[in-house]
């Protein structure tokens, strides 16, 4: 059986979400795992785009799509350069591991 | 000969995004994962390139390339990051196997699915531009809405910063 070209776009995506949780669970900086965030949102975007433009469905609808993802992407990774910014001037690390105030 | 060039292209698309992706997760050094990141930027781009969406790879490389990552960059820039430990077989071994699981699950869906597909066609700016001012403006504003909510949360949070500090 040979794979389709919609299969073999999908089996892509997955590999993205693959390396993005991978390397979310793998990193111990909160800049590494927002690296494993966007890597599994780009996997996201580019499934939707293939399953608009490789079967009947509109076109047009999945490119949109993955525009939103993208601007949801720029805002989340905004919103977490603030975040990290304030988490490291109170911890003085950005280790995931060791922010933790309460040690139980 | 045309499918096969495109099988062929798909096949570098695919090892470029490899390459990133074990440059991502395995590198010691903060900035190298970074790089990674950027390399499997440009390889999505190009499988966008190969389902005939030329927009889409554009603009995943002025967003993503020239804005998201350059946001990260600096997040690394004003953060001082020690360098992650060699490579942790165990950790690594603990991270593999959740996401192995889930992956496991979407490529058996994947594999159970039966979508006759079609060939590609590009779709017109000019069709785009109408799509996302008439059917999708809804979407279009409240992006415009989160993006602003984001860079206004992004600027408190700094001020606020520099209150505790006095």
């Amino acid at each position: 059986m040979i794979l389709s070209p919609l299969t073999l776009f999908q089996i892509v995506g997955v590999l993205l979400f693959f390396m993005g949780v991978t390397c979310m669970i793998y990193k111990r900086t909160f800049i590494g795992m927002l690296i494993g965030v966007e890597i599994m949102l780009n996997g996201a975007g580019m499934n939707l785009v293939a399953a608009s433009q490789l079967t009947t469905a509109d076109s047009a609808t999945g490119q949109i799509g993955s525009l939103l993802i993208m601007g949801l992407a720029a805002a989340e990774a905004t919103l977490i350069l603030a975040i990290v910014l304030v988490v490291y001037r109170r911890f003085k690390t950005i280790e995931s591991e060791k922010v933790a105030t309460l040690r139980g | 000969m045309e499918l096969n060039a495109g099988y062929i292209a798909f096949a570098i698309y695919t090892l470029i995004i490899l390459a990133g992706g074990m440059l991502a997760i395995l590198s010691k050094n903060i900035i190298r994962s970074l790089v990674g990141l950027i390399v499997i930027l440009f390889g999505v781009a190009g499988m966008y390139f190969l389902m005939a969406a030329p927009f889409m790879a554009l603009m995943q490389i002025m967003i993503y390339v020239g804005a998201v990552s350059v946001l990260i960059f600096f997040a690394i820039m004003l953060t001082k990051s020690d360098a992650e430990a060699g490579i942790d077989c165990k950790r690594l071994l603990k991270s593999v196997i959740p996401a192995g699981i889930a992956s496991a699950v979407m490529l058996f869906t994947v594999a159970k699915s039966r979508i006759n597909f079609t060939i590609p066609e590009e779709v017109g700016l000019k069709e785009l531009g109408k799509a996302l001012l008439s059917t999708y403006m809804l979407p279009f504003e409240l992006i415009s809405i989160v993006l602003f909510v984001a860079m206004a949360g992004a600027v408190v949070l700094g001020f606020e910063r520099r209150r505790e500090k006095e």
